[in-house]
C-alpha cells in the first residue's frame, strides 16, 4: 500500500519537473542512476548473504537464546541477533509473534525487533558510503544501547 | 591484475558467491531457501529504490538550499525535530531506502538531529508496520515499545549531533562524485533567468565555470549579494572534502 503511494508521490513529482524544465529532470535521472549504482550492487550482495545465513541457523537456536533464563542476557541475544539480520517488517512480526508463544523472553523480543529495524551490519557499508565511519558507527552504537534500554522499559511496563 | 583488482572491489559480492557454491555442494535445502529469501528482499529492493533514487535526485535539483535550511536545518528547533518524524513516518520501505533521501538533505542544509531522527522514525514508525505488530504481539506491547521509542528516537539524534560533526559527514563522501554534485548545488541557488550578466549565455554554464575553472563567485547581477554568499559557502564545504580526500 505504502509503495504504491511512493511510486504514485514520484511519479507526479517527476511529471511536474519534466513539465517545469526537461534539463534538470535529465540531470535529476542522473544523479538517482549515480546512488543507485553506488548502492544496488552492494546491498544486493549483503541481503543474499544475510539470507544464507539465516537460513543456516536453525530457528531453534534463536528460540534458544531469546527464551534464555537469564533476562538481561537475552536481551542481549536479541539486540545482537536484531543487529546482524536484516529481515522485512512483515515477516519479523509474525516470527516474532511465533518466537514469543513458543516461550522467549517479552523484552528480548522488543531488544530483538527494535535492533532488527534501526541497526544493521548489513546495510552499514551503505550508510558508509554516503555519511562516512564515524557517523555511522556512532549512530547504529548509540541505536544499540537505545533498543537495550527501550526493552529493559517494557519490561517494567508490561 | 586486473582481475585481482576487481576481486578487491567486489569482495563482499566475490565472498558471498563463493559461500552460495559451498552450501550448494553440502546441502541444496539450505541453499535454496536462501536464494528464496534473497528473492524476497530483491522484490522489496526493486519496488521501492528506484522511486527513492529519483526523489533524492529530483530534491537535490529542484529544492532551494534555503529551504532545506530553514526546515532541517541547525536552527529550524523542535519543528525541525517533528517535520524529519513526520517525513520518516509516511515515506515507505526499509532503513537502507532512507539513507540516499536523508543524503540529499543533508547535503543541503539539514542538521545532524534531524537526519538521524529521519532515518530512525523511517526505519521504526510506520503505520501499516504497527498495525502488523499489533496483530502478532498485542496492542499492549506495540503501544508500549512505540511510546518508549519516540523519545529515545530524540536522544539518539543527538548524542550522535553531539559526537559527529557536520563536517565528519561531508568531508567523507570520497566515493561521490563530488564535482559534478557542486555544479547542480550551485545552479540551484541561481536565479535562472539566464540574462547573461555574468558573461555566460547560461546560469549553469557559470555554475560549471566556477566548479571547473575557479571563476568569480561575486558575478551573478541578478542574485546579487546573497547568492554570491550562498555559492561561497557550497564552494567552502566542497573545498574541505577535497582536502580530505586528496
Amino acid at each position: 500500500m505504502s509503495t504504491i503511494i511512493l511510486l504514485i508521490v514520484t511519479a507526479i513529482f517527476f511529471i511536474w519537473s519534466l513539465i517545469k524544465d526537461k534539463e534538470k529532470s535529465i540531470e535529476s535521472l542522473r544523479l538517482a542512476k549515480k546512488l543507485f549504482q553506488s548502492t544496488f550492487i552492494e546491498v544486493f550482495a549483503l541481503m543474499a548473504l544475510v539470507a544464507l545465513f539465516l537460513s543456516w541457523i536453525p530457528d531453534s537456536v534463536i528460540k534458544n537464546l531469546l527464551g534464555n533464563s537469564n533476562e538481561i542476557l537475552s536481551v542481549l541475544f536479541g539486540a545482537g541477533i536484531g543487529t546482524i539480520t536484516i529481515i522485512p517488517a512483515f515477516v519479523a512480526f509474525p516470527l516474532a509473534g511465533s518466537l514469543l508463544k513458543s516461550g522467549a523472553n517479552l523484552i528480548a523480543i522488543a531488544a530483538f525487533l527494535s535492533t532488527l529495524t534501526m541497526v544493521g551490519f548489513a546495510t552499514m557499508p551503505i550508510e558508509i558510503r554516503y555519511f562516512g565511519k564515524k557517523f555511522t558507527f556512532v549512530r547504529n552504537a548509540v541505536s544499540i544501547v537505545a533498543a537495550v534500554f527501550i526493552a529493559l522499559g517494557m519490561g517494567v511496563i508490561l | 591484475m586486473i582481475i585481482v583488482e576487481k576481486i578487491k572491489k567486489y569482495k563482499i559480492q566475490f565472498i558471498t558467491l563463493l559461500l552460495y557454491i559451498a552450501t550448494l555442494i553440502y546441502n541444496s535445502d539450505i541453499f535454496m531457501n536462501s536464494v528464496k529469501t534473497t528473492g524476497g528482499y530483491l522484490k522489496e529492493m526493486i519496488e521501492i529504490l528506484p522511486a527513492v533514487f529519483v526523489i533524492s535526485g529530483l530534491i537535490t535539483v529542484w529544492v532551494p538550499r534555503e529551504t532545506i535550511t530553514k526546515y532541517f536545518g541547525k536552527n529550524s528547533g523542535i519543528k525541525g525535530n517533528l517535520l524529519s518524524m513526520i517525513l520518516g513516518s509516511v515515506s515507505a520501505g526499509p532503513i537502507y531506502a532512507a539513507f540516499p533521501i536523508a543524503f540529499s538533505l543533508i547535503n543541503k542544509g539539514a542538521s545532524i538531529l534531524n537526519v538521524v531522527i529521519l532515518i530512525s522514525t523511517w526505519a521504526v514508525i510506520k503505520v501499516p508496520m504497527l498495525l502488523v505488530e499489533s496483530k502478532f504481539l498485542g496492542i499492549d506491547f506495540m503501544a508500549a515499545r512505540t511510546i518508549l521509542t519516540i523519545p529515545s528516537i530524540f536522544v539518539i539524534g543527538y548524542i550522535t549531533s553531539k559526537v559527529v560533526k557536520k563536517e565528519d559527514v561531508l568531508q567523507s563522501e570520497e566515493n561521490m562524485n563530488i564535482s559534478g554534485r557542486t555544479i547542480i548545488e550551485i545552479d540551484s541557488v541561481l536565479p535562472h533567468f539566464n540574462c547573461g550578466g555574468c558573461g555566460y549565455s547560461k546560469c549553469k554554464d557559470y555554475a560549471k565555470s566556477i566548479v571547473e575553472n575557479g571563476e568569480e563567485t561575486n558575478k551573478c547581477k541578478v542574485g546579487g549579494q546573497k547568492v554570491t554568499e550562498q555559492i561561497n559557502e557550497i564552494m567552502q564545504i566542497n573545498d574541505d572534502v577535497q582536502d580530505v580526500s586528496e
